[in-house]
C-alpha cells in the first residue's frame, strides 16, 4: 500500500463522519488501484477505519463486485435474469461460453477477461444485455454478440465495435422525461435555461420547511422506490427539535428486475434530482446529503458526480446556496453489487460499512437513521418530481395523477414486448395500455402474464391487465406497483422456468440475516432446480406454498415476502402448467423457436 | 410502568423493557436462539415470534417494547406456527449429526425442537456443504454447518472482548461463521464464545468426545483461579471412569452472577482444573524412622504411609509441647490465600491465639496476568479473607520471616499449607529448615517438590471437595460447594483441623463449615450478621468500611 493511496484514503475519510462509512469506497480504490482487494489491502483498509479485518472480509464476501484475486484484465458481466432470460440470454451465455472457453467466475487463459453471470443489472429495455468493464451493451443478438465478444478480448480503452444501446425512451415529460432526449446528458447551462433551479430559488427565498412540506403532502406525491409512501408525510417524521444533524440519503441503488428508470434521470437529468435534493434537504432541515448507486452504475456516478460540481460551481451546492444562507454537501456513495442495499435500512447499514443488513424497526430512520441521527432515505425518481411540484404547484401534479397518487412514472416495459423502453405515463394508466403503447406483445404472439411492479410483485395472468398502474389500484388487484417495472410475458414462456429464475434471483441476493429467508429463499431454489430437473413430484408444489408461507411476515425487511409473493402467485395463477411439466418433467409450453430461459 | 398482559397475566414493568424480559418475570420462557441480555439485539434467528394483539404480523419478542395495555400471546396458535416455520428453516440446512455433536444434550435446536416444534420434517433436499471441524484457537472448535448464524460469538467478540475476531462471511445460505483467514481465536475468554452458541457450532476442544452431558453432574462453585471469584457450575461425572479419561471434573462452566462475572470466565480460571484429578496427595506420609520424642527427631530422608489418627496424634502432641511461654514464637504456621475463610478462622484461633505461633497467609508471589474485565493479578481465590481475619495484609508476617525463623533454630515446628516452599525459596533454604525445625507438617493437595521434604504430609481436599467461603477482591463473600467427597484419603483441611483442635482440648462448634462460620461470624466484625443462608449462591458484599476497600 502506498504513501498516495493513504493520502487519497484520509480524503476519502473526510467525506464521512464516521471513518467505517469510507468501507466501501476504500475498498473500491484497492480494487481500482490493484485490479482486486488482497489480504494486505484488507489489514490496511481495517487500519484507516479502525475495523478488525474479520468485518473488511465480512464487507468483502457480502458485496459480489469485489475480487479477492487477480482476475482478468476486463470483466464481462452477462445479465441472467428474468427479463434477460426472456429475451435470450441463456442462448447468449451459451454462446459467449463456447466461445471464450470459460465458465463464469473464470477467466481466460491469457487473463483477457473474467466472464460473471450477474443478477439484474436493470438494463432490461435492452436485454438480453452484459457489462464490459464499466459500459452496458445491448441488445445482445446478431451481429453484437461477436462484436462483445471480440470487445471483451481487447486491451481496455481501445475503441469498441459494439455500438451504444439505443433503446426507446419518453422524451417530452410531463414531469420526469423532459430532459432525456440528449444521450449525452442535461447539464447546468441547459437545465438552468429550462427553469432549473426555479423551485430550488423559490423554496430557498420564500418558503418555510413546512410550506414545502405542506406543498409536497398535498400533490399527493407517493414514494417510487416501491413502497409508495407518501413523500411528504415521511418528511413530516423527522423531528424539529434536535440537536442531531439530520441526513438526506438519495436511494439510487437501483436493482429490481425490470426496472431502469433511475439510471436514466441519474445519466440524463442528473441536475432534475440535484434540485429535488437541495428542496427535501430544506425541507428536513439537512445539511449533507448521500446519493447512495450501485455498483454497476460506473457512468451514472460519473455523470451524477460532474452535476454536483456543476452546481456546486455555479453556488447550487455547498456553502450559503445562492446568497440564502442554507448549506448542503452532496456525497456520492458507491456500492458494490448486492440488491438488499435498495432496502432503505440496510442501504443505510451499507453506508455504514457494513453489510447490506437491514435494520430492526423501531426506531424507523426518520428518528434514527444514518449514524444514529434522523434520515430520510427517497428514492431518486420521487426526487426529481420534487422540482415539477414546487414549480408547477402541487394541484397540477396531484392532478395528472389519481386521486391519491399524483403526478406520473416513468414505467419501465420490458420482456417480450416489441418496444422495450422507459415509458413516462400518467399513474392512472393502465397496464392494457402501457403494454400497447410499447407496441404490443411481439410477434403478434398472445399475452400470458405480466409482472407490474418488479419481480417481487405477484403475477398477473393476461385477463388482469385492465388495472391501473398506480400504487392503490395494482394492491386492489392483489399485486403491487413496485418499482414500476412491468415485465411482460408472451405464450412462449415457461412460468416454471421464470419462476425458477426469480427463485434463484431471491436466493442469491438474501442477506442471509433472518433464518426464514436466508434458508427459505434456498430451499424454494433447490425444490425449483429438482422440478427443472424433471424429479418434482405434485406434492412439491404445495409445500413451495407453505415454504412461501413461512417465509412471509417474518422477518426484519419485506424481501423475504417479495421472494414469497412470486412463488405463490405463479403457482396458483398457473398451477396446471406446473403439474403439466412435473408430470413430463419438460416444459410443454414452449414453442420449438421460442427464445425462452433456458 | 406500563402494564400488559403475557398469555392472559398482567404485569408491570420498567418502560422500554422488551417483551421476551417482560415475559420473564413471569416465569414464561420465551424461545431464543440470538437474543442475549448480554449483547446488542440482533433479532435476526425469529425464533421469539409471538402474536401482539392488533398488530397483524408477528412480532419478535427480543425487540419489541412493552407498552401499556399490550396484549401479548406466546402460546397462540399463530405463535406457535410462526416457532414452528423458524424452527423448520433453522433445521433445514443443519447436519442433524447430534449422534457426534458434543452439543448433543444441551442444544437449543434439540430443545426447541422438542418444546415447539415436533412437525414432520419436509426439507428433502441436498443441504449447503461447509466446513467441519475446524480448530478456531487452543480451546474453540467450528462446525459451520451447524451454525445457525445467529451472530452471538461476533457480537461477543465485537462488543464483550472487543476483539473482533469473528465475522460472517458471504450471504444468503452461503454465509458462514469464520476468522479472517490465519487468525487464531486466542483473546483470554475465547471459551465463553461456547457457552454462548446456542447450537452445536462452537464446542470445547478440551472437552471434544470426553463425555455424553447427560452423564455429568454439576455442582455450584467458585473459580479459585485469582481473586474475582467467578461463579461457575463444576461439571463431573464419578461413576462412569470409561468417560472424561477416568477424571472426576469434565468442565467447568460460567455461573451467572450480575455482580461478580455476569454470565462471563476467562479461559486461565475455565481450564486449570486438570490438577483437581492428577498428581492429588492422596495418603498420609510420617517420618519413617518414627519416634516418639519430636524434639529429638533428626531430618527424615524417607516418609512412610501412615494413618490420620497416628498423624495427628503426633503432631498435636509435638505442638503442644511447644513451649511459647518464653517470649518469642516457637511454631511458624504458612498459611494460604487458597484456604476457605473457615479453615483461615481455624488456623487463627488454634495457632496464633491458641498456640501463640507466628500464622501468616501473606507469601511472596509474583503478580500473574491481569485486565480491566475478570482476571486479577493476585491469583488467590481469598486474600482478602485472609486480610480480615489478620493472617495477611500490613499486619501479618511475611513467610520469609517465619521461614528465616525456621532456619535460624528459632522455631521448633514449622507448617505449611499448600505452598510450595522450594519454587517460593529454593530448595537449599527448605532444606536447611526441615532439619533445624523438629517438626515440619506439610498439608495440601498436590506432590510438588516441597513434600518429599516435609516431616508429615497430609493430604488436603480440594476447593471442589469441600465446602466453605472465600472473600474476592472487590469484598465479596461467597460459596464455594462440595461437588463430590475428597479423594484418597484426603480430608478437608477444616475437618483435619478440627481434629487437631480436639486433641489439643480446643472447642469448636464441630458440625462442619456452616458451624465454623457461625463462630467466625461471632468473632470478626466483617461477617457480622452473616451466615450460609444470606451468603446463598450469589454471595453477599461485605460493608465497604469494614473491607477497607
Amino acid at each position: 500500500m502506498t504513501p498516495a493511496l493513504d493520502a487519497k484514503a484520509n480524503e476519502i475519510l473526510l467525506r464521512y463522519e464516521q471513518p467505517k462509512a469510507a468501507m466501501l469506497p476504500l475498498l473500491w480504490l484497492v480494487q481500482e488501484n490493484q485490479g482486486y482487494v488482497s489480504a494486505e489491502a484488507e489489514a490496511w483498509v481495517g487500519r484507516m477505519l479502525g475495523v478488525a479485518r474479520s468485518h473488511v472480509r465480512e464487507a468483502v464476501s457480502f458485496y459480489n463486485m469485489f475480487h479477492t484475486k487477480p482476475v482478468g484484465r476486463r470483466e464481462l458481466r452477462v445479465c441472467t435474469s428474468l427479463p434477460c432470460l426472456l429475451r435470450g440470454a441463456g442462448e447468449l451465455m451459451d454462446r459467449i461460453r463456447e466461445t471464450l472457453k470459460i465458465g463464469p467466475g473464470e477467466t481466460t487463459p491469457g487473463g483477457e477477461v473474467l466472464l460473471t453471470e450477474v443478477e439484474c443489472l436493470c438494463a432490461c429495455e435492452i436485454a438480453p444485455m452484459a457489462q464490459l468493464d464499466e459500459r452496458y451493451v445491448g441488445p445482445l443478438e446478431g451481429p453484437s454478440v461477436d462484436s462483445i465478444i471480440r470487445d471483451s478480448l481487447t486491451q481496455p480503452g481501445r475503441p469498441e465495435s459494439t455500438p451504444e444501446p439505443e433503446p426507446y425512451l419518453s422524451t417530452d415529460g410531463p414531469v420526469l422525461s423532459t430532459h432525456f432526449k440528449d444521450p449525452g446528458g442535461t447539464w447546468l447551462d441547459d437545465y438552468l435555461t429550462d427553469d432549473g433551479y426555479v423551485a430550488a430559488r423559490k423554496v430557498l427565498t420564500s418558503m418555510t420547511p413546512q410550506d414545502v412540506i405542506d406543498e409536497v403532502t398535498s400533490a399527493n406525491l407517493r414514494g417510487l422506490g416501491g413502497a409508495g409512501f407518501p413523500a411528504g408525510r415521511k418528511w413530516s417524521f423527522v423531528p424539529k427539535e434536535t440537536d442531531k444533524p439530520k441526513y438526506l440519503v438519495v436511494n439510487a441503488d437501483e436493482g429490481e428486475p425490470g426496472t431502469f428508470k433511475d439510471r436514466y434521470i441519474l445519466e440524463r437529468d442528473p441536475h432534475a434530482l440535484l434540485e429535488g435534493m437541495l428542496i427535501a434537504a430544506f425541507a428536513i432541515g439537512s445539511h449533507k446529503a448521500y446519493v447512495y448507486i450501485r455498483g454497476e452504475y460506473f457512468r451514472s456516478a460519473k455523470r451524477l458526480q460532474r452535476a454536483i460540481d456543476e452546481a456546486t460551481g455555479k453556488g447550487w451546492l455547498g456553502q450559503d446556496i445562492q446568497g440564502t444562507g442554507f448549506d448542503l454537501d452532496v456525497v456520492i456513495h458507491r456500492g458494490a453489487g448486492a440488491y438488499i442495499c435498495g432496502e432503505e435500512t440496510a442501504l443505510l447499514t451499507s453506508l455504514e460499512g457494513g453489510k447490506g443488513f437491514p435494520r430492526l424497526k423501531p426506531p424507523f430512520p426518520a428518528i434514527s437513521g444514518l449514524f444514529q441521527c434522523p434520515t430520510i432515505v427517497n428514492n431518486v425518481e420521487t426526487l426529481a418530481c420534487v422540482p415539477f411540484i414546487l414549480r408547477n404547484g402541487a394541484e397540477h401534479f396531484a392532478r395528472i395523477g389519481t386521486e391519491r397518487q399524483g403526478g406520473t412514472r416513468l414505467f419501465c416495459v420490458c420482456g417480450h414486448v416489441v418496444r422495450p423502453g422507459v415509458y413516462e405515463e400518467p399513474v392512472s394508466i393502465t397496464l392494457r395500455e402501457l403494454i400497447e403503447k410499447a407496441g404490443g406483445v411481439r410477434d403478434g404472439n398472445r399475452l400470458k402474464a405480466v409482472i407490474p411492479g418488479g419481480i417481487s410483485a405477484k403475477i398477473l395472468a393476461a385477463d388482469e391487465i385492465d388495472v391501473a398502474m398506480d400504487f392503490d389500484s395494482l394492491k386492489a388487484a392483489g399485486t403491487m406497483a413496485g418499482s414500476g417495472g412491468v415485465i411482460v410475458m408472451d405464450e412462449t414462456t415457461s412460468m416454471v422456468q421464470a419462476l425458477d429464475s426469480a427463485a434463484r434471483f431471491f436466493a442469491d441476493e438474501s442477506c442471509g440475516q433472518c433464518s426464514p429467508c436466508r434458508e427459505g429463499t434456498g430451499w424454494v431454489h433447490r425444490i425449483l432446480r429438482r422440478i427443472i430437473d424433471g424429479q418434482g413430484s405434485l406434492r412439491d408444489l404445495d409445500e413451495l406454498l407453505a415454504i412461501a408461507g413461512d417465509m412471509e411476515g417474518n422477518t426484519i425487511c419485506v424481501f423475504a415476502d417479495a421472494a414469497a409473493w412470486p412463488v405463490q402467485s405463479y403457482i396458483t395463477k398457473f398451477r396446471d402448467e406446473f403439474e403439466e411439466y412435473i408430470r413430463s418433467g419438460r416444459s410443454t409450453e414452449q414453442k420449438e423457436t421460442a427464445e425462452c430461459p433456458a | 410502568m406500563p402494564s400488559l398482559t403475557i398469555d392472559g397475566r398482567e404485569v408491570s414493568v420498567a418502560d422500554g423493557t422488551m417483551v421476551i424480559q417482560a415475559a420473564e418475570t413471569l416465569g414464561i420462557f420465551i424461545p431464543r436462539y440470538c437474543y442475549h441480555p448480554a449483547l446488542s439485539i440482533a433479532g435476526n434467528c425469529r425464533i421469539c415470534l409471538v402474536e401482539v394483539e392488533r398488530i397483524p404480523k408477528l412480532q419478535i419478542a427480543c425487540n419489541t417494547p412493552v407498552s401499556e395495555g399490550m396484549v401479548v400471546h406466546t402460546k397462540s396458535a399463530m405463535a406457535e406456527d410462526g416457532r414452528r416455520a423458524v424452527l423448520e428453516f433453522l433445521l433445514a440446512n443443519h447436519p442433524l449429526d447430534c449422534p457426534v455433536c458434543d452439543q448433543s444434550g444441551e442444544c437449543d435446536l434439540q430443545d426447541y425442537y422438542m418444546n415447539f416444534g415436533l412437525y414432520n420434517p419436509r426439507f428433502r433436499e441436498h443441504k449447503v456443504k461447509k466446513q467441519k471441524a475446524v480448530e478456531l484457537g487452543p480451546h474453540v472448535m467450528l462446525d459451520q454447518e451447524r451454525c445457525i448464524l445467529c451472530s452471538r460469538c461476533v457480537r461477543f467478540t465485537d462488543e464483550i472482548t472487543k476483539t473482533g475476531e469473528f465475522g460472517i462471511f458471504n450471504r444468503g445460505d452461503r454465509a458462514e461463521l469464520g476468522l479472517y483467514p490465519g487468525d487464531v481465536l486466542d483473546n483470554p475468554y475465547s471459551a465463553n464464545v461456547v457457552d454462548i452458541c446456542p447450537v452445536g457450532a462452537l464446542t470445547e476442544k478440551d472437552f471434544r468426545f470426553k463425555a455424553r452431558v447427560w452423564y455429568l453432574s454439576s455442582a455450584p462453585t467458585l473459580c479459585n483461579g485469582c481473586s474475582q471469584g467467578c461463579n461457575v457450575d463444576l461439571h463431573y461425572v464419578l461413576d462412569r471412569p470409561h468417560l472424561n479419561d477416568g477424571a472426576r471434573v469434565a468442565r467447568i462452566k460460567p455461573r451467572y452472577n450480575p455482580d461478580v462475572n455476569q454470565w462471563w470466565l476467562c479461559d486461565e480460571g475455565r481450564y486449570g482444573f486438570e490438577w483437581l484429578d492428577k498428581e492429588r496427595l492422596t495418603k498420609v506420609r510420617g517420618p519413617s524412622q518414627r519416634s516418639t520424642d519430636p524434639q529429638t527427631h533428626g531430618p527424615t530422608d524417607s516418609q512412610t504411609q501412615t494413618s490420620w489418627d497416628q498423624a495427628l496424634q503426633t503432631i498435636s502432641a509435638a505442638l503442644a509441647g511447644s513451649d511459647h511461654e518464653q517470649g518469642s514464637p516457637r511454631i511458624g504456621v504458612i498459611a494460604s490465600a487458597q484456604l476457605t475463610c473457615e479453615e483461615l478462622f481455624l488456623i487463627r484461633q488454634i495457632f496464633r491465639d491458641a498456640l501463640g505461633a507466628q500464622v501468616t497467609a501473606s507469601v511472596p508471589e509474583e503478580p500473574g496476568s491481569s485486565d480491566d474485565f475478570l482476571i486479577k493479578a493476585d491469583k488467590n481465590p481469598n486474600t482478602l479473607g485472609a486480610t480480615l481475619l489478620g493472617l495477611a495484609g500490613p499486619d501479618a508476617p511475611a513467610a520469609a520471616q517465619i521461614v528465616d525463623a525456621a532456619i535460624d533454630g528459632n522455631l521448633e515446628a514449622l507448617w505449611v499449607f499448600g505452598h510450595d516452599l522450594v519454587e517460593l525459596f529454593g530448595e537449599e533454604k527448605v532444606r536447611q529448615l526441615s532439619e533445624k525445625v523438629s517438626l515440619f507438617v506439610y498439608s495440601g493437595t498436590n506432590e510438588n517438590p516441597t513434600v518429599p521434604l516435609a516431616h508429615w504430609v497430609l493430604p488436603s481436599a480440594a476447593y471442589v471437595e469441600k465446602d466453605g467461603t472465600f472473600v474476592n477482591c472487590h469484598g465479596r463473600v461467597q460459596r464455594i460447594g462440595r461437588a463430590f467427597g475428597p479423594i484418597g484419603d484426603s480430608r478437608e483441611d477444616w475437618r483435619f483441623l478440627l481434629e487437631l483442635a480436639g486433641k489439643l482440648g480446643l472447642s469448636f462448634d464441630g458440625s462442619g463449615p456452616e458451624g465454623i462460620f457461625r463462630g467466625l461470624a461471632e468473632h470478626v466484625t466483617a461477617f457480622e450478621g452473616l451466615s450460609y443462608d444470606t451468603i446463598g449462591t450469589q454471595g453477599v458484599a461485605l460493608r465497604t468500611e469494614s473491607v477497607g476497600l
